[in-house]
């Protein structure tokens, strides 16, 4: 059961906006609902109103142009990223990664800004995305605002976003396009279970980036290497960048241990 | 209260319903569709699988309110006239059921791994079964069911030939 709140459905973005500002501190946006309801039915979060972003019109699109790079709007599920021609050819490590996400019915919901907004240490998609260069568009009432998602995630699920706002689409810029690209996820049951550990490698032509998931409060991003940087020395950076917790599904010592191993097999086999 | 209009399983309904209402609450209380099951209501296991718009979703994890307009195909449409569909015909001929309680999520994730890809290899069907817990068969004879759900069809569509 969920606690009583009112639904709202705004039918134009000028709408939605409005209605955050005077009512953003007792409100929850969402699209795919997939963290929403289970927080709502956890009692984690109560709040009066949801707003659905999907009956705003114009929110759902995919593009890509050779200026701008490719533009992921806020009601656009991963499931549709999956299936995106330009997505899976000329930006592997997001189809990678995507396919990795949940499972196939959370995909069909669970959208792409949606796992960057609730910012959580394991977001499948915040790695890669931090690894091809990616901004962040947030539109209120009062105008439009574009920040790199490196800054836009500031900590344990927490984010820049202010209570008027709503992240209207991802930016991934062309700086790393047709990259070769791999995700490699820890996790004890395909599907059922949050990554253990995570770690994203993209290499470009002369440059490889390197993002670790859930070894830290937010994803870690590692400076830009030189493509014929050694194992070794990418590995002692990871270990400088990471802070990872002993928990439920693992100790720190074995996540240190395991992004050790999957930086080594990610750069053998992802080709140069 | 809100009003919406959906249609399940071909037929149309119009109801109030409450804000906060779950489309899975919606279907087994309101409704009385109760083949649609309620396991972990938190998009973990599946039991509330049921095809919206085309697409598999857990039922537990959409409002009732964000089905307005809505097509819904749930288990209860599955056997139409009294006669099992293939794939429960599949699931009953290859024991793929024991206590039964993830059934109608398996039955239609499995519908939905068919129409997008009709002879699907072993890995294929477990990729598409991903999404569903079973705790009793061990997914063997569910596996098995959905390749043979997937042969009958071929063998229907008057093929013969084995593609896989």
């Amino acid at each position: 059961m969920l606690h009583a709140f009112s639904y709202v459905a705004p039918r134009s973005l000028d709408e939605l906006l409005a209605f955050l500002s005077s009512h953003g501190d007792d409100t929850r946006v969402f699209s795919g609902g997939t963290d929403l309801f289970v927080n709502i039915r956890s009692g984690l979060v109560s709040p009066q109103y949801v707003a659905d972003l999907k009956t705003v019109p114009g929110l759902r699109e995919i593009s890509f142009t050779g200026q701008e790079g490719l533009s992921i709007g806020a009601c656009a599920t991963v499931n549709e990223l999956l299936a995106h021609e330009t997505v899976c050819e000329r930006y592997p490590v997001l189809r990678i990664a995507g396919e990795e996400l949940a499972t196939l019915q959370l995909r069909n919901r669970a959208t792409v800004v949606g796992n960057i907004v609730t910012a959580s240490p394991c977001g499948d998609m915040t790695s890669p995305l931090l690894c091809l260069g990616t901004d962040v568009v947030l539109v209120s009432a009062r105008g439009e605002r574009r920040i790199p998602l490196g800054e836009f995630i500031t900590g344990v699920k927490t984010t820049q976003i202010a209570a008027d706002e709503i992240v209207s689409r991802l930016i991934v810029s062309t700086d790393r396009i047709d990259a070769s690209g791999g995700y490699r996820k820890l996790k004890r049951i395909k599907g059922h279970d949050l990554g253990v550990v995570a770690v994203a490698l993209v290499r470009a032509a002369n440059t490889m980036l390197v993002a670790i998931s859930s070894a830290a409060p937010t994803p870690v991003l590692l400076p830009e290497f030189d493509a014929r940087t050694p194992v070794a020395e990418i590995q002692k950076s990871a270990q400088a960048a990471i802070s990872p917790i002993d928990d439920v599904r693992c100790t720190s010592e074995y996540r240190r241990f395991m992004v050790d191993v999957y930086i080594r097999r990610l750069m053998e086999e992802v080709p140069a | 209260m809100i009003r919406i209009t959906v249609t399940i399983n071909g037929e149309r309904y119009e109801r109030e319903v409450a804000e906060h209402r779950t489309l899975l609450h919606f279907l087994r209380n309101d409704l009385g569709l109760t083949g649609t099951k309620e396991g972990c209501g938190a998009g973990e296991c599946g039991a509330c699988t049921i095809i919206m718009d085309g697409r598999a979703v857990n039922s537990c994890l959409v409002l009732a309110a964000e089905a307005d307009g809505a097509e819904l195909e749930t288990i209860e449409g599955a056997a139409a006239g009294g006669e099992l569909s293939a794939i429960q015909q599949a699931f009953h001929d290859n024991h793929a059921v024991q206590c039964g309680f993830c059934t109608p999520g398996m039955v239609m994730s499995a519908t939905d791994l068919l129409r997008r890809n009709p002879n699907p290899s072993r890995e294929e069907i477990i990729d598409g079964i991903e999404g569903n817990f079973c705790r009793c068969t061990g997914y063997q004879q569910i596996i098995e069911a959905i390749e043979a759900a997937a042969r009958a069809a071929g063998a229907a569509a008057g093929k013969g030939s084995d593609h896989a």
